[in-house]
């Protein structure tokens, strides 16, 4: 079954492109979400279980390597949420031209920093 | 909606046709449903995750009482339990369509999909015990 298979798409290959970027940050941030999650579920079972369980679990959240996780987890989710806002419009069919496609997809990365940045400053606010 | 009109510039989700038509395509058969509850969970993500998120990630470095404390109440409790079963079936249809792009081997494939979905169940099931632990017994 030796068929020929096209150029792998990113990026020595193709031109760089918004779109096709924003495309495979989307599934990445999906994968990186789906993992951070397992972390968060975690800490959910050691609030319920408490003891030494929390101890360990709020032990390492608060390290360096804990608020990078929770600080990475959150880019990922805005950036997911965003970028799923507007994958859902094309999906209702708007937004398909090339210029409005690139468009919405810088805006989806400005949303992104704006909310991570809103979200963290509230938080060491609070 | 008349059965004629053409397919350009519809979507599933603006014409009923679009789904009629398409509900037998695809090898799995069954691909409309996963895409329709992809999009379904999608959307009661958006407020829900929002909810979510900026929860956690103030009580995720909060002391244990905070935590157990905001998780016996019936409204974080139920948007929690929420927000758990959506993510995880939101993640779980979007980690699948990964392993049908890059796993080609039937064997290989029937292995990673129950996997994927065995670690789905249980933590879905494992969150729900937790907060309903918090919630019942404070």
């Amino acid at each position: 079954m030796e068929r020929p298979l096209s150029p792998f798409m990113f990026p020595i290959w193709y031109r760089f492109q918004i779109t096709s970027a924003l495309s495979i940050l989307h599934r990445l941030t999906g994968i990186a979400l789906a993992v951070g999650s397992i972390l968060l579920v975690w800490w959910l079972i050691t609030v319920a279980a408490g003891g030494e369980l929390f101890a360990t679990a709020h032990t390492f959240l608060v390290s360096p390597i804990g608020l990078v996780l929770l600080f990475g987890w959150s880019i990922a989710f805005f950036y997911h949420l965003c970028n799923g806002v507007r994958h859902l419009a094309w999906d209702a069919g708007y937004g398909f031209e090339i210029r409005s496609a690139s468009r919405s997809g810088y805006a989806v990365l400005a949303a992104t920093v704006l909310l991570t940045a809103m979200t963290w400053l509230y938080v060491f606010l609070t | 909606m008349t059965k004629t009109s053409s397919l350009s510039d519809k979507t599933a989700l603006r014409d009923e046709v679009v789904p009629r038509r398409v509900r037998q395509f695809g090898s799995a058969r069954d691909g409309l449903r996963e895409w329709r509850l992809q999009r379904l969970t999608a959307i009661a993500l958006i407020p829900l995750s929002v909810y979510f998120a900026a929860s956690i990630l103030s009580l995720a470095t909060s002391d244990r009482k905070t935590a157990a404390d905001w998780l016996s109440l019936p409204v974080p409790a139920l948007l929690v339990i929420l927000v758990v079963l959506a993510g995880i079936t939101h993640a779980l249809i979007g980690v699948r369509s990964v392993i049908l792009d890059y796993v080609h081997t039937r064997a290989r494939l029937l292995a990673a999909e129950l996997l994927f979905r065995a670690v789905a169940v249980l933590l879905a099931g494992a969150a729900v015990l937790a907060v309903l632990k918090l919630f019942l017994g404070h």
